[in-house]
């Protein structure tokens, strides 16, 4: 059996337990769910919010540089932190926060294999509503690294000339258009369907029931034989919004160890919203 | 406690049992079979208004007397409505705090409901997305977590995995029917959501008469009728217990809201929609089997679905405004 390209990037529920309050070691929750971490959290974990927190708040854009390093500084995290990222929904949105520590720079960052829901279940394993009250610290990010993020005129190009692997990690209905968005979503687009080209490999098709991830054989057969996503060539992957494809993106770049994969956070928001952009259904 | 008078000393005293039965009736104008008796029993009669006093209760006077309860101590349970209207005024007019987790898609009137109970309220998005462990689990999981972060503030029933519902079920349903078939019963027609009611109460009545059929009823994937689940859900009740079921049919979820219409209008009953699926599930039996006595659970009523009705009987809304 081999192990992931990068085993580094994630911790099990056992090690975070037991470096609980160590120095250089930073909890983070971020969920999809924003009342979760406030009905309890790992003790000593800081909480963000997607919508306010890791969003700008005018430009549909991430956080800037400036913000990041005010959300990050201000959280108590320095540079030199590991920094452990957990959350609800088998880690969509640690996931996402965890490409954006990458994309600014941060040297340690982990997820927490099976996220929120596997910690919960566990006996041994702790919660509370109590909330950390860090003392900020310096922290200076890297400039956004632009191998991590695709843009739209690089997706539209590949659905031209269809040069790169690009992965459309929706559940099937909306893959095929037979939906827009998941019920009840508010985030949406004008239209249904797919990037012409894409493969239609669902998020949820990298974890176990318990939400840790499938071990390394089980994830190179299905990414690479079954799905035949093509190592040499660069991958870009997709979602609605951009987190449910966060969590592909990060078991492509890091458990198996793709080179060059990029996230596309516009996504099928952004996508979907273009005017006379192919779509394939 | 005086049930022939009807007089009774706290409301508690009116919760269903052999004694006082939640009553059967007879199933007329369409009931498919003139050799068939088809009874529904009729739960929103019970004192909070379902077919979950009965786990409730069973499940609240289980934590009372583990002194569990009490102290600023109250409860924090998942649900898709129904127990959370039976719990919160229990626990309400016991003293204790009671918080409520519901999905998204729960109806807005059950949500308001359960405010006007007292209960506090917690929205979740549940089925953004089919998620192993986490796909319409969000509900369970954040109950879980006020337990287990605020252990001192809240003690969770969890129906989903408590014994005692099954036992609610065993202890006073399957009783009841037994008794008020005077044994006759060959058929019984339940839905499927936590299972308790159908654990507990084809426990009890194949202890009696092992060649009773259990026929349980499903909505068809990706159905609206809060309280139910289809088999690809189950996974999350611990109570389901398939050795217990003889079928289970699947049914257009369209037609409970249909069957609920036609129940109120032909029979005088005042069904929701778990119960009109479950009525098409007996009319098919009866079409095949032909002659039996069969028994419906019926959940609850239409009351908290007015708006879901509007929603799948569209004609509903029209001429509703001068």
């Amino acid at each position: 059996m081999t192990t992931y390209a990068n085993p580094d990037v994630l911790v099990e529920t056992d090690w975070v337990k037991a470096n609980l309050g160590k120095p250089g070691i930073k909890i983070v929750e971020v969920d999809v769910d924003t009342q979760a971490y406030d009905a309890g959290h790992i003790p000593g974990a800081i909480g963000f919010n997607w919508q306010t927190q890791l969003q700008d708040q005018i430009v549909r854009d991430i956080i800037g540089k400036e913000d990041f390093e005010k959300l990050v500084g201000g959280a108590g995290i320095s540079p030199q932190d590991t920094v452990i990222l957990y959350g609800d929904n088998n880690n969509w949105f640690a996931a996402y926060a965890f490409w954006l520590f990458k994309l600014y720079g941060h040297r340690d960052v982990r997820l927490m294999n099976g996220g929120r829901q596997k910690w919960l279940n566990e006996p041994d394993k702790e919660m509370t509503t109590e909330k950390p009250n860090p003392q900020p610290v310096p922290y200076v990010a890297q400039p956004p690294d632009p191998s991590l993020r695709a843009f739209v005129s690089e997706v539209l190009e590949v659905a031209r000339m269809r040069h790169k692997n690009l992965v459309d990690v929706r559940s099937p209905d909306e893959f095929t258009g037979k939906v827009i968005a998941p019920p009840g979503m508010t985030e949406t687009a004008q239209r249904g369907g797919h990037i012409p080209g894409a493969k239609n490999v669902p998020w949820n098709t990298a974890v176990n029931p318990d939400g840790t991830f499938k071990s390394a054989d089980e994830l190179r057969r299905i990414y690479l034989e079954q799905q035949a996503i093509d190592p040499a060539k660069e991958t870009i992957v997709y979602c609605r919004i951009g987190e449910r494809s966060s969590h592909t993106w990060f078991v492509l770049k890091y458990l198996l160890g793709l080179q060059n994969v990029k996230n596309y956070d516009g996504s099928w928001t952004e996508y979907g919203n273009l005017i006379a952009a192919p779509i394939e259904r | 406690m005086n049930h022939q008078t009807r007089v009774y000393n706290s409301i508690f005293e009116m919760l269903p049992g052999e004694e006082n039965p939640s009553p059967l009736v007879r199933i007329n104008r369409m009931n498919p079979s003139p050799d068939f008796v088809l009874y529904a029993k009729l739960e929103w009669l019970n004192p909070f208004g379902s077919v979950k006093d009965r786990a409730a209760w069973e499940m609240l006077r289980d934590l009372e007397e583990r002194g569990e309860l009490g102290n600023g101590r109250g409860v924090v349970e998942p649900t898709s409505g129904n127990t959370g209207i039976s719990l919160a005024a229990m626990s309400r007019a016991r003293g204790y705090h009671m918080r409520a987790v519901v999905p998204n898609r729960v109806p807005l009137e059950k949500k308001v409901l359960l405010k006007i109970a007292g209960a506090d309220l917690d929205v979740v998005s549940d089925e953004l997305c089919p998620a192993p462990g986490a796909g319409g689990e969000g509900s369970i999981n954040l109950a879980k977590t006020y337990a287990k972060a605020q252990r001192h503030r809240y003690a969770l029933p969890n129906q989903y995995e408590n014994e005692m519902n099954v036992r609610a079920h065993y202890r006073t349903t399957g009783p009841e029917i037994w008794r008020q078939t005077e044994g006759r019963i060959t058929h019984l027609f339940v839905s499927l959501g936590t299972c308790g009611t159908v654990t507990g109460t084809s426990k009890f009545l194949r202890a009696k008469k092992p060649d009773i059929k259990v026929i349980a009823v499903q909505p068809s994937e990706g159905h609206d009728v809060p309280g139910l689940r289809n088999v690809s859900q189950l996974g999350v009740s611990k109570l389901f217990d398939p050795s217990l079921i003889d079928e289970i049919l699947e049914i257009d979820y369209k037609l409970a809201y249909r069957r609920a219409m036609e129940l109120f209008q032909n029979e005088g009953l005042r069904a929701g929609p778990s119960s009109g699926l479950i009525y098409e599930g007996a009319r098919r039996i009866i079409e095949r089997d032909k002659t039996g006595v069969g028994v419906m659970i019926f959940p609850d009523d239409i009351f908290k679905y007015t708006a879901n009705m509007v929603r799948h009987i569209p004609s509903l809304a029209e001429g509703l405004h001068a």
